[in-house]
């Protein structure tokens, strides 16, 4: 009890070293938080996606740039290959998408290119939301002019079921569109959906609507027992200029670059905690020098070792949990903060949902990482503190 | 007995250089009263306080503390002595800066596992001997030298130990201060059953003590 006070009162007696040196791992800690967050969150987004279409191929032109199921660049698909496509034996069905990227809803707000308009054929909506149902009070668009939107660009514009909203096509012409209902989904990439009949989305992305295009990419179904691959590789031999994407190889494309995307969270985390360590090594050394003295006294008095290697601990570890406590809530909110911008979902939006992105998983794990790593950079001083000849420590001047 | 050294050397080693602190000291300690060893700076007597306190161990010889010899003692049980049956006065005092009057002296008791209770009560009554009773709350640098000695001293006694040792306690005071310590250590050996070693060469301490020993250059005199 009294070694716990004598270590706050030595740190309360050092308060600028202790606040620099707690000011220190929050800033580590800051960042571990929100990189990790980040990235976390990020690839978690990306991993959603891939929940779509499962089982299913998605034919892309050759050298679209494909994100998972949907392509980000790449060309379109004319009427007569989607045609070869539902010729080609074992297909049950081959759906036109028209999926955009970044489309902007004009007068209201401009969206960041993580919104995502998607144009579906009337009665196929499944074949692209799986199960997904629709808040209660919401339709399927039976009108051309009727679209569904994802909650979380509802929430952000005030948008219900019959609300309108203007859009302008690539001819300048505004459409009038009607809200007919709200996913009730939590899928990154569904919340930022806008969800269109296929036509009225080649009206509002083609210049030429009667252009035999009918998207830039088809969602193809295959009979059961069929192999995936199998089917895939039929595709390919009997269509020209079309690349077509198994559920593997969609993951293929991606999973480098997520699993470098999580290295360097890995490498920078590594890099912050070793600073950190340097830090509290520092501290803890001179903590330890000025007090060679006071421990020598104590040794004097019949202290046992474990006093000292208890107070030199016990300090160490005050800062590391101050520092990433503090670390770890403005950490969390930078996060939300970044999350925020890159998925331009506003903030409000998030701070409910802060939890999604800072998970709880996290903050434990950086918790006890800050705890440990305090903890090895601690000991080698502490240790080295229990050391300390008391002749030679009494006669020190400090 | 209560502490005897046989042939007891202490050698330092600076680089190609040899220091010869404590050389050869036979030393027969009885039970009670003050003995001071007296000599100029450097002549030893820091070095010959610490061998006989356990805070260092002998290049050669031998010391035995209430006739047990110490060179086999383990080191856990070493702090165990020095905590329970010895008490330290140092020339500067030595008080840790971040406790309070009352806890420094407390603090060799909560070592011991003394109750929370009976250390305060013990340590008050501590000060309050020394005439610190006004002095409870405040930290060592709020003290003045004097009362800082005096502090020390009611740590040192802390938990009754048998032998106390005092390494120039009037070192740091003025004269007037130096002769109220004196008397403090006077007193003390009287009323308990205590030893009192003092290191000094203050002449004042060296006539109040029963033994007096002479050190120079590490080897004792008389
Ligand atoms: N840790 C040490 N390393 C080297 N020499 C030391 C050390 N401690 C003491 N000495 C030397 O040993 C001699 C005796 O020192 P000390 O016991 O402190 O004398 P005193 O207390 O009588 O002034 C001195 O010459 C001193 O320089
Ligand atoms: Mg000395």
């Amino acid at each position: 009890m009294r070694i716990t006070v004598m270590c706050f009162r030595n740190l309360l007696r050092r308060r600028l070293r202790t606040t620099l040196c707690i000011f220190g791992i929050s800033l580590a800690t800051v960042f571990i938080v929100a990189i990790g967050a980040t990235t976390t969150h990020y690839t978690q987004v990306i991993r959603d996606m891939n929940i779509f279409f499962t089982g299913k191929i998605v034919a892309v032109p050759e050298g679209a740039m494909v994100v998972q199921g949907f392509p980000v660049v790449g060309g379109n698909i004319p009427q007569n290959i989607i045609e070869e496509i539902k010729q080609i034996e074992g297909v049950e069905a081959a759906v036109p998408m028209l999926v955009r990227f970044g489309y902007q809803i004009e007068a209201i707000v401009q969206l960041a290119p993580s919104n995502i308009t998607i144009g579906v054929p009337y009665g196929n909506w499944s074949m692209l939301v799986g199960a997904t149902p629709l808040e209660p009070g919401g339709n399927w668009p039976s009108e051309r002019d009727e679209v569904v939107l994802g909650q979380s660009i509802a929430a952000q514009y005030g948008l219900k079921v019959g609300s309108t909203l203007p859009v302008k096509d690539m001819n300048k012409t505004m459409h009038i569109l009607t809200v007919s209902g709200i996913l009730d989904s939590r899928s990154a990439l569904l919340l930022r959906g806008i969800i269109i009949p296929l036509e009225m989305a080649r009206r509002l992305h083609y210049e030429n609507p009667d252009v035999t295009w009918k998207g830039n990419m088809v969602v193809v179904a295959f009979e059961s027992g069929l192999k995936e691959e199998e089917i895939a590789e039929r595709i390919r031999a009997e269509t020209r200029g079309i690349e077509a994407l198994t559920t593997d190889l969609r993951n293929e494309i991606v999973e480098p670059l997520l699993s470098d995307i999580e290295t360097w969270n890995a490498g920078i985390t590594s890099v912050l905690y070793a600073l950190s360590m340097v830090l509290i090594t520092l501290v803890a050394m001179i903590n330890i020098s000025e007090r060679r003295r006071d421990f020598a006294t104590l040794d004097a008095i019949g202290a046992p070792k474990r006093t000292v290697l208890r107070m030199v601990v016990t300090e160490i570890l005050f800062i590391g949990l101050i520092g990433s406590i503090i670390g770890i809530v403005v950490g969390s909110f930078s996060a939300v903060l970044f999350a925020s911008q890159y998925t331009n979902i506003p903030l409000s939006l998030f701070l409910s949902n802060i939890f999604e992105i800072v998970t709880p998983w996290l903050i434990v794990r950086v918790l006890v990482s800050t705890v440990a790593v305090a903890t090895l950079a601690g000991l080698v001083p502490a240790l080295a503190a229990t050391r300390i000849n008391i002749a030679e420590g009494l006669r020190s001047e400090y | 007995m209560i502490v005897e050294t046989k042939d007891l050397t202490r050698l330092y080693h600076l680089g190609s250089s040899r220091i010869t602190a404590v050389y050869k000291a036979n030393l027969k300690i009885e039970e009670g009263g003050i003995v001071s060893i007296v000599g100029p700076s450097g002549s030893g007597k820091t070095t010959l306080l610490n061998l006989i306190g356990l805070n260092d161990k002998p290049t050669s010889g031998e010391i035995f503390f209430r006739d047990r010899k110490t060179s086999s003692i383990p080191d856990k049980e070493r702090r165990k002595i020095r905590l329970r049956d010895m008490g330290f006065i140092f020339q500067t005092f030595n008080l840790l800066p971040t406790l309070t009057a009352l806890e420094n002296v407390e603090l060799p008791m909560a070592l011991l596992g003394i109750p929370q209770e009976t250390q305060r009560t013990q340590a008050v009554e501590r000060l309050k001997s020394v005439g610190l009773a006004e002095r409870l709350e405040h930290k060592p640098r709020e003290l003045s030298n004097g009362e800082r000695q005096r502090v020390a001293i009611a740590r040192a006694l802390a938990n009754n130990p048998s032998l106390i040792l005092a390494d120039e306690p009037t070192g740091e005071l003025d004269s007037e201060t130096g002769q109220e310590i004196i008397d403090l250590l006077l007193n003390l050996s009287k009323k308990e059953t205590t030893t009192v070693i003092v290191a000094t060469h203050d002449e004042r301490v060296a006539k109040v003590s029963q033994v007096k020993l002479s050190i120079k250059d590490g080897e004792i005199t008389n």
